[in-house]
């Protein structure tokens, strides 16, 4: 008796507990929808014919109109309903008034004349692979050579760059905040730590003069390369803070073996550091590969466009040619996704290092 | 006397010793290039703009002083205000509906189910799709004529709102494809989640506290130094609110003899997007002037959510 009210307990509590791990798969998916769909629709309409982008309501699998060949010659197919409901595919070679030119495609002889409201587009799955070629030839202006190929390459060596200055500038600067003691090192540090404040509308105006005016880099990638070889703030912050946490003694058991500042950050500290430095190695990349504002102001001329910008070129002042820009969208993504993919940990470690205190 | 209480005010400076000049020799050596960086790329631009923000300077034609008349126009230029005004919107609404929307998106992400992995994964990827790709892509969601969105609405005889054309409704379009790359804040909150001592939890359950009274007064609590964090990184963020705002622009006025930046009716010029249409037209001066009123607004509202916040933040340990 005892034993069977246990049971019969336990089975509610079961039954309960999968409701609720029911209950929360459900609203994990509810929201989970808000975020995934769109990028489904992304890659759907990548594949997309033109003739398939405008269509009302919008097909989610990228449609086309069945086509079949006649003589050499491609022609739509629709389906024809006959009196007795049986419905009939037939491929019309064209339309006048209300009428419309139909062939029955395995009879193509005879030419049958078909009430146009009764005649119904027939649409198949179809993938449009060549968008993806097309987008990354489209030339902006005819005659001359750019097209998204060169702005990916550009892009390529604007992140490349960034990446490898970020590395290699803010790694000393962070070390000598973390582990060198010399007077006024926690006065400096503030003025790092403010400098994250400013806005960069602030040094905007005169960093273009001295850009263009002065060193005379206009419409090139140095004003958008060089600046990353001097270190930022921010990432000498995330530095610092992982720097601190190796210990102290260590530094100082080489310092007493006679080991250089320079031997104790390249021997000991910069190999314990790899976590940190693929992090920000990521988010350097990440953040050239955005980066929108910086391109706009810097870059004229469209050979040097980065992605980010060139992206605006499938936007034409009368149309947008919603396909190809998504599909150069994608090509704009993958590489991220990839990435992220392979670097997960890095990204994550990344996301909660900026968001944490000490 | 006198020389005794200055020196207790302002310790006098005492002559390095040997050690400690060496110490800092090698310091400026491994600090140079953020040295050289802040002076070029820093502290001379911003001493150049103050001084570009106190005249008429164009770019082209000779310079006059102009002490404070670019911030005497701005006070008096109704585009500023305009910008102003719908920056101030994005900062109260987007701000607040994201942290609010990115608190409960961690909480589901940290319930304890199969998969929860990839439901992280899901939940995140569309903040690291670059800005460009996003908003054009949400661009072709909202499309009033033939979108997704406005099909989907039409399933329950729902009409779209024109995102593109209708004033009050670019700023909500701006707001919620804003809400799709809140990855980072949801990652940030969801680390912050598993913070939480898991046996305070337990304990308040014991003691027969709901899973609302847990949330309210454990969680929210725990996670208020991440809430004031998110806050001041998603304000400032939003003052400076610009690549969005330029490509939905862009969009909303193809068709249209010239791109209207702020299209429609100047309902999406934000600050950052007046500032940029001020320096294109070379008002370097007026420009300067926008760009440290600016700094100025963060820097007071960032110092005014530290002092609020000072109460109302609960740090462990």
């Amino acid at each position: 008796m005892k034993r069977r009210t246990v049971y019969q307990k336990s089975l509610s509590v079961r039954s309960h507990l999968a409701a609720e791990t029911f209950g929360k798969h459900f609203l994990i998916w509810i929201v989970g929808a808000f975020f995934f769909i769109p990028f489904l629709w992304m890659i759907s309409t990548s594949l997309k014919a033109n003739t398939d982008i405008g269509r009302v309501p919008p097909n989610f699998i990228p449609m086309d109109t069945k086509m079949v060949e006649i003589d050499g010659q491609d022609f739509p197919v629709y389906r024809y309903s006959l009196d007795d409901g049986t419905q009939i595919e037939v491929a019309v070679l064209g339309f006048e008034g209300e009428q419309a030119r139909a062939v029955d495609p395995s009879a193509p002889d005879e030419v049958m004349i078909l009430p146009k409201d009764r005649l119904e587009e027939v649409l198949v799955i179809s993938f449009h692979w060549e968008n993806f070629p097309e987008a990354m030839q489209r030339a902006e202006r005819p005659g001359i050579n750019v097209n998204y190929l060169t702005y990916l390459k550009n892009s390529l060596i604007i992140a490349f760059f960034s990446v490898i200055g970020t590395l290699i500038s803010c790694t000393p600067v962070a070390y000598a905040f973390a582990r060198i003691r010399f007077p006024g090192r926690e006065a400096l540090f503030i003025v790092v730590l403010a400098s994250m404040m400013l806005p960069f509308q602030v040094t905007m105006i005169p960093l273009f003069r001295l850009f263009n005016e002065v060193l005379g880099w206009g419409d090139s990638f140095l004003p958008l390369i060089v600046p990353t070889f001097f270190a930022n703030a921010y990432d000498i912050f995330l530095l610092r803070q992982f720097f601190r946490t190796i210990p102290e003694e260590m530094c100082d058991a080489a310092r007493v073996d006679g080991a250089s500042e320079w031997q104790i950050f390249s021997k000991i500290v910069l190999p314990l550091s790899i976590p940190i430095l693929s992090t920000i190695a990521v988010f350097t990349f990440l953040w050239a590969w955005n980066d929108f504002t910086g391109p706009l102001i810097f870059l004229q001329s469209h050979q040097n466009y980065t992605m980010a910008l060139g992206l605006q070129d499938f936007q034409g002042q009368r149309q947008v040619l919603w396909n190809l820009l998504m599909a150069a969208s994608v090509v704009f993504t993958v590489p991220i996704i990839i990435a992220f993919f392979f670097l997960q940990k890095q990204f994550i470690q990344g996301i909660k290092l900026t968001g944490l205190k000490e | 006397m006198r020389q005794n209480t200055r020196s207790r005010r302002w310790p006098r400076l005492r002559p390095l010793g040997r050690k400690e000049r060496r110490s800092l020799w090698t310091a400026l050596l491994f600090l140079s290039p953020w040295l050289v960086g802040f002076l070029v790329f820093t502290l001379y631009p911003m001493v150049a703009s103050l001084i570009y923000s106190l005249t008429n300077f164009n770019g082209l034609v000779s310079t006059r002083v102009a002490w404070y008349s670019n911030y005497a126009e701005l006070f008096q230029d109704p585009k500023f205000w305009k910008s102003l005004g719908n920056t101030a919107y994005m900062v109260l609404f987007s701000v607040v509906i994201t942290l609010f929307f990115s608190f409960i998106c961690a909480l589901l992400l940290n319930f304890k189910v199969r998969g929860q992995s990839i439901y992280r994964v899901l939940f995140y990827l569309p903040s690291i799709i670059p800005t460009v790709a996003s908003t054009m892509l949400w661009i072709w969601i909202l499309k009033p004529d033939n979108g997704v969105l406005s099909a989907l609405l039409g399933l329950f005889g729902l009409e779209s709102p024109n995102w593109f054309l209708d004033p009050n409704w670019s700023k909500p379009a701006l707001i919620l494809l804003g809400l799709w790359g809140t990855g980072g804040t949801i990652v940030i909150y969801l680390a912050g989640l598993q913070e939480v001592p898991q046996s305070l939890l337990e304990a308040a359950e014991l003691d027969g506290a709901g899973w609302w009274q847990r949330l309210r007064h454990i969680t929210i609590p725990m996670v208020s130094p991440i809430t004031l964090f998110n806050l001041i990184t998603g304000v400032i963020g939003t003052f400076q609110y610009f690549s969005q705002a330029y490509v939905f622009a862009k969009f909303a006025s193809v068709g249209k003899a010239s791109i209207t930046l702020g299209a429609p009716l100047q309902s999406t010029l934000f600050y950052s997007v007046y500032l940029y249409q001020r320096f294109f037209e070379f008002r370097w001066g007026y420009a300067s002037a926008m760009a440290w009123i600016l700094f100025l607004i963060i820097l007071v509202c960032t110092l005014l959510l530290l002092r609020v916040s000072r109460d109302s933040t609960y740090y462990a340990g």
